[in-house]
């Protein structure tokens, strides 16, 4: 559901505009490095993200899923991988992503409008209006003609979904 | 909504804005959620839409991808020489004139990627910030990347230079100020 990222991505990887790519995701990346660890160590690690996509995309790797799959991918695998080796391990030559398969999830988690796919329509388009273009409660009941509580249930709703999709 | 979900909520919010939300600063308020709310904000992180670059953004990137030190092409884009990033730094920090010289040391190392930013004060960090309007520490943390092909230079060789005689007899100076503010938070 990520059409108009994915073909900007696309585009970037045809023209061989790493540094733009990179740009582009460097800030989630470091991010989800900070939900986890310092700052001297998440800055390490999202580096070490960012050299590794930049060694990739240099020796024009094809990916099998779309280049945002794969920055998250290769995120949560070095994240994994600060906290189960020494530091000065050298990295492995060669990430292999599995080649996409048909009834995996792997684009369901991660699209925010495939993980709320299976609500109400009332309730996804609250969820994307909050979460996808950040509007304010009452903006959202606005613009849908609905009450404010009306917004509130369907947060609740899309909470207890990602709850339920994290295991809690 | 619990305070988890709330907190959730306006980080998520925030972030879908353009924000940059700390979310260590949600994390921290969330008590005994943390847990839940980490992997809820992870969760939205890996499944939300990035925002678009900055110029600085890319400029810094492109800069680290051609193996050159994003601190030092921010400044350069912001159009200050060093000296005056130095002398600005020296005030700023409230550092005596006679201190400028081994600040404008200390820096030219920070810029270039030679000196560990963690050892660095905050104090020059937010200094630096608000001079050069960017995250300073984390644009100092780059390390350079391999260069995307080895360059082939004929070498010439090189003349007899002069050798400093060794020095291991002189007495360390002593630390002051300065020493403190670049590499007094040095981290294990």
């Amino acid at each position: 559901m990520h059409d108009a990222r994915d073909a900007e991505d696309i585009r970037l990887l045809a023209a061989n505009d790493h540094a733009t790519l990179l740009a582009t995701y460097y800030p989630v990346v470091l991010e989800r490095c900070r939900l986890r660890l310092p700052d001297p160590d998440a800055w390490e690690v999202a580096q070490r993200v960012a050299l590794r996509l930049l060694s990739e995309l240099r020796r024009g790797k094809e990916y099998p899923v779309p280049f945002r799959v794969v920055v998250q991918m290769v995120t949560t695998w070095t994240i994994k991988e600060f906290f189960a080796r020494p530091r000065t391990d050298p990295w492995p030559e060669e990430l292999d992503l599995p080649a996409p398969d048909p009834y995996d999830d792997f684009e369901t988690d991660h699209d925010l409008r495939l993980l709320f796919g299976d609500l109400p329509e009332r309730a996804r388009h609250v969820l994307e209006l909050r979460y996808l273009e950040g509007y304010d409660h009452e903006e959202i009941a606005r613009r849908l003609g609905i009450e404010r509580n009306a917004v509130d249930q369907a947060l609740h709703r899309g909470h207890i979904r990602l709850r339920e999709l994290v295991g809690g | 909504m619990g305070d988890v979900a709330l907190l959730f909520d306006e980080y998520a919010a925030r972030w879908a804005r353009g924000e940059r939300p700390d979310a260590r600063e949600y994390l921290a308020r969330a008590g005994e959620g943390e847990v839940e709310l980490r992997e809820l904000l992870d969760r939205f992180l890996t499944a939300s839409l990035p925002g678009e670059p900055s110029d600085d953004e890319i400029a810094a990137m492109q800069a680290w991808a051609a193996g050159q030190p994003p601190l030092l092409e921010l400044r350069v884009r912001r159009g200050l020489r060093r000296a005056e990033v130095v002398d600005e730094l020296v005030t700023r920090l409230g550092l005596a004139a006679g201190a400028r010289e081994k600040v404008g040391a200390y820096y030219h190392r920070l810029e270039t990627g030679l000196l560990d930013p963690r050892g660095v004060s905050g104090r020059v960090f937010e200094a630096l910030g608000s001079l050069l309007a960017a995250r300073v520490d984390e644009l100092a943390a780059w390390r350079p990347p391999p260069a995307p092909a080895p360059a082939v230079y004929l070498r010439a060789p090189e003349p007899d230079l002069p050798v400093a005689a060794p020095t291991a007899g002189a007495p360390p100076e002593p630390r002051d100020e300065v020493d403190e503010l670049f590499e007094g938070h040095a981290a294990t």
